[in-house]
């Protein structure tokens, strides 16, 4: 004798496996991270908000917001993201270091980045920074890159410069009680210490290496075996935001206002002083790599071909300078 | 002997970390960690900042806010045990304020002392205050009644009570509070110096500085350091509390 009630539950227990099997497996979700209040990885929200993903069919999810590059890197190497915005020298920093197994797909931004000094500071070039603390996001950031391609380049030894890591929300701060003399920081943070009164740019970061780097398009080697398709349509919806800023920057500011919290008037005035680009440079790459040799960061090794690992192969797409 | 067990677990960890390596894993042996110590010390994290420079801010912070913790920490436990009606004033300020760990006191410090050495020696001050305020009181409450009994029999005067019974007798619970507190305050201070160090020296410092560069062979030596230092500052605060209940 048959009782209902189990032959209803084991028709219930079953389903979910006929269902699974009736639909086609979807693709796991992309994994993105970024950091924390950085104008520079505006061309992320905009494919977000814009359906830039969307439309090349790929499910991208925001799986961590960071607040430094080097922990943003870390968790590549735990496996925990796929594809993320970062500054270039962290990236470079991992992959030397064997830490992270890491492609470079596409630039983000040029420039963007800005020495501030007080507002009422006597300090008028960056050849009177000798002596004097700046602060800085972290150690082999790419702030910490042109802060010390800046000394050199005014004649002061690191030695006799205090260049000490702050977080970057703390920087205005510090700067107003003048417990620093100066900080380096990404946009939109020059811009709204110089807005608040507590803060005057001493020089912006395109005036110390023009069109330098700032931040990349990076995806775990992992990722890139496993779902190459998934990453072209990645790097072409990165290329689409980036055009989509340059033609319309008052919708892509709005974004930026949404995700950093900012006053619209700063965010408007902070990406006037970045150059979003998503066309990679050799010469630029390698520069990057060579610098990071030369403060002691790296190991050295031959910039050409480091330069080589690290970038992706285009398929189709357009060519790295 | 007693060594057996350390050297053993180290040799286990390098045979480890060599058939990991041969595998085509990334690890970090003992080796590498001494390598990691010798880097800090010859070449320094970030390079040109060297070893004995951290670890010297990192101990100028802990003495100024274990000491300013002792200085406050002591009188309140002997206040809070003077008498019940203090006893009752202190105590709910103690059973409150304590269990907030200090680390979620960085925001205000920083805002109230900057990032400088006062923030951090304010917030190791949060760390040991209490373990001392607290076994300082229980050392006095725990001192026999017999004791203090036989004393005013012999006509003692409310100081020399203190002075001759009450403090000698709660000196062994004070120590023991010291050295607890002294070992928060270590613990508190490397998290501490992960946020913010204007002088950019610091034993926690030099681990993030690592972390940022992906140099775990130095986290592992920092680790190591720090513990050591940890030990040594306990050894110390034994052999002071050893001559002074021996005095």
């Amino acid at each position: 004798m048959t009782r209902p009630s189990s032959v209803l539950a084991l028709l219930a227990l079953l389903l979910p496996l006929v269902g699974c099997k009736a639909r086609p497996v979807a693709a796991a979700p992309i994994r993105v991270a970024y950091l924390q209040n950085d104008l520079h990885h505006l061309p992320l929200w905009v494919a977000i908000e814009e359906g830039f993903f969307r439309e090349e069919g790929l499910d991208v999810q925001v799986a961590g917001v960071f607040r430094s590059g080097a922990e943003l890197v870390s968790a590549f190497h735990a496996g925990d993201l796929d594809v993320a915005y970062v500054g270039q020298a962290p990236v470079t920093v991992a992959v030397a270091r064997g830490a992270a197994d890491l492609k470079v797909l596409a630039l983000v931004n040029a420039g963007g980045s800005a020495i501030v000094v007080r507002a009422d500071s006597p300090i008028r070039s960056v050849g009177e920074l000798r002596g004097r603390t700046i602060a800085i996001p972290g150690i082999g950031s790419v702030q910490d890159l042109l802060v010390r391609k800046a000394l050199r380049a005014a004649g002061i030894d690191e030695a006799s410069a205090k260049v000490i890591v702050l977080r970057v929300p703390e920087m205005e701060s510090a700067l107003r009680s003048a417990e620093i003399d100066a900080f380096i920081a990404w946009e939109p943070h020059p811009t709204r210490a110089r807005s608040s009164g507590a803060g005057r740019t001493l020089l912006p970061s395109h005036r110390i290496w023009p069109g330098h780097p700032c931040c990349v398009l990076v995806a775990a080697n992992r990722f890139l075996e496993g779902r190459r398709d998934a990453a072209d349509g990645v790097i072409r919806a990165h290329r689409r935001a980036v055009a989509f800023i340059r033609k319309h920057p008052e919708r892509a500011g709005a974004i930026a206002v949404r995700y950093t919290g900012f006053d619209p008037a700063v965010v408007r005035e902070a990406m006037a002083e970045v150059t979003y680009e998503d066309q990679l440079s050799r010469a630029d790459e390698e520069e990057v790599v060579r610098s990071l040799a030369s403060i002691g960061y790296i190991e050295k090794v031959d910039p050409a071909r480091f330069v080589d690992s690290l970038l992706i192969t285009p398929r189709g797409g357009a060519p790295n300078r | 002997m007693y060594a057996l067990p350390p050297v053993a677990l180290l040799c286990l960890w390098q045979v480890a970390a060599f058939v990991a390596h041969a595998r085509g894993y990334p690890t970090t042996s003992p080796f590498d960690v001494w390598e990691g110590v010798r880097s800090v010390a010859t070449v320094g994290m970030p390079p040109g900042h060297l070893l004995p420079a951290h670890v010297a801010y990192s101990l100028g912070r802990v003495l100024l806010g274990f000491g300013a913790a002792t200085l406050v920490g002591v009188p309140v436990g002997l206040a809070c045990a003077s008498s019940r009606a203090m006893h009752r004033i202190f105590q709910p300020f103690i059973d409150f304020l304590r269990p907030i760990p200090p680390l979620a006191w960085v925001p205000l410090a920083i805002g109230w002392f900057g990032i400088g050495l006062r923030a951090a020696a304010f917030i190791i001050f949060l760390g040991a205050v209490f373990p001392i305020a607290v076994s300082t009181c229980a050392g006095v409450a725990e001192v026999p009644t017999s004791y203090l009994d036989v004393a005013r029999s012999m006509k003692a005067r409310s100081h020399q009570l203190w002075s001759t019974v009450l403090l000698p007798a709660a000196l062994p619970s004070i120590l023991t509070g010291l050295r607890v507190a002294l070992g928060v305050a270590w613990m508190t201070l490397v998290a501490a110096e992960f946020t913010d160090v204007r002088e950019g020296y610091g034993l926690g410092y030099m681990l993030m500085a690592a972390r940022d560069l992906h140099r775990t062979d130095v986290v592992l030596a920092g680790m190591a350091l720090i513990g050591i230092v940890g030990w040594l500052l306990d050894l110390c605060l034994r052999w002071l509390g050893s001559l002074l209940t021996r005095a």
